[in-house]
């Protein structure tokens, strides 16, 4: 497959900035993937995986929400957050699964709710992505 | 004599003390530094691409609707500690002139200690306040004051949304700044490429204005950060400096008066000399 620029944005970094073959994403309407030559794009995505394939093998990523843009000579993704699979620390997304159940539980409202409850996916999405390693 | 030793030795240890203050702070503000550069390519993306959406499709949506100001937030944010110059006040103070003419107080999200102590005290309505985040703000905590900010203007709690935080200049100058967030605005792009948004360019534009907001929050906050070390920095520079030249004039005057103190010895013992031969 022919290789195309893909660059990967965080606000606190730019995450990956290099060639792949294939990228998969997950949007808001639903799993969407990109070859080189895909017509100009651009779609909000969710709390998912991400995969994009480098030198024929597929390395998967948690995203926390953003957007992706394919455009002639390359393609952007924003994310909020952005972790490959081999470097999430699985406890660390226990406990903060666990943190954010027990938020949840004790929400007096519902903006407190919704906060617990975007935390939750978010911890459990990395659980998720992590399971696929080893 | 001896008050004047005292002082010196008080003068001296107050030196060491900001010294030790200015190292620290140059320190940080290297990292600070690039940090703040580093959130600057995704905040220009996502404006990039918000205008590119909003560029001739004449969007209408809740965000860029503009209503009657009845009601404003403020996000201010601001140092959690003192001894930074006027970098605290002048934020603050910006952000209290900027509502003088205003019938109502605004509602304040205030991050940073400094920020939630003024406004508390003067009795503004706090929606949220944070203290000791900006070293190590994290993407999802800026997210979360975004949201609140953004569900406060999409129920209509509030009718406009503005930041004010403090500009990093250089490391020798720093600015403060406000900014207004919502309603949006967007330029209009000149060269812009057809594009297929999925499911429509509305929906795209709504899912990035919170991440936006976010993203502008995060840049205000780490760049604001960046600044507070900057004038703490100056500051203690300032404050070494002084010290400096206290410890001069001191010494000066303590020299001087152990002169003296000789003198009137040697007058004393020779006059007494005098007398008996």
């Amino acid at each position: 497959m022919t290789p195309f620029k893909l660059q990967i944005i965080t606000p606190e970094k730019t995450f990956f900035d290099g060639e792949v073959e294939q990228v998969i994403a997950r949007t808001t309407v639903g799993d969407v993937g990109i070859l080189k030559g895909h017509e100009p794009y651009c779609a909000a995505l969710g709390v998912g995986q991400m995969r994009v394939m480098v030198n024929g093998e597929f390395r998967r990523a948690a995203t926390s929400g953003g957007i992706i843009k394919v455009l002639k000579d390359r393609t952007t993704i924003l994310v909020q957050t952005c972790e490959w699979a081999e470097d999430i620390d699985v406890t660390r997304a226990n406990a903060a699964k666990e943190a954010a159940e027990a938020r949840k539980k004790s929400a007096a409202d519902d903006k407190e709710l919704a906060l617990a409850e975007a935390k939750l996916q978010r911890a459990l999405n990395r659980i998720d992505t992590a399971s696929f390693i080893k | 004599m001896k008050a004047i030793k005292r002082r010196i030795k008080s003068v001296g240890s107050t030196k060491q003390i900001t010294k030790a203050m200015q190292l620290v702070a140059s320190s940080k503000l290297r990292k600070a530094k690039v940090r703040a550069e580093q959130a600057r390519p995704y905040f220009n993306e996502l404006y990039r691409t918000m205008c590119e959406i909003a560029s001739g499709k004449n969007i209408q949506t809740v965000f860029t609707e503009k209503r009657e100001v009845k009601h404003k937030l403020f996000i201010v944010v601001a140092g959690d500690r003192g001894l930074a110059g006027g970098y605290n006040s002048n934020v603050l103070k910006m952000a209290a002139a900027a509502h003088k003419d205003d019938a109502e107080k605004p509602k304040i999200i205030a991050i940073g200690r400094k920020a939630v102590e003024y406004f508390a005290k003067r009795g503004y309505d706090m929606a949220a306040s944070y203290a000791n985040i900006a070293e190590n703000i994290k993407p999802n905590t800026a997210q979360d004051i975004a949201n609140i900010a953004v569900n406060m203007f999409t129920s209509g709690e509030v009718d406009e949304v503005d930041v004010f935080y403090t500009m990093f200049v250089s490391s020798m100058s720093q600015q403060p700044q406000s900014m207004s967030v919502l309603p949006m605005s967007t330029t209009e792009l000149e060269d812009t490429v057809e594009m297929d948004y999925d499911p429509s360019p509305e929906a795209v534009f709504n899912r990035i204005v919170p991440r936006f907001t976010a993203s502008l929050i995060q840049c205000a906050v780490v760049e604001s950060y960046a600044s507070e070390q900057g004038a703490r920095r100056t500051a203690m520079e300032n404050a070494t400096d002084n010290a400096d030249a206290m410890t001069e004039s001191l010494s000066l005057l303590y020299n001087r008066a152990r002169q003296a103190s000789i003198t009137t010895e040697i007058i004393d013992i020779v006059s007494g000399a005098s007398a008996q031969g």
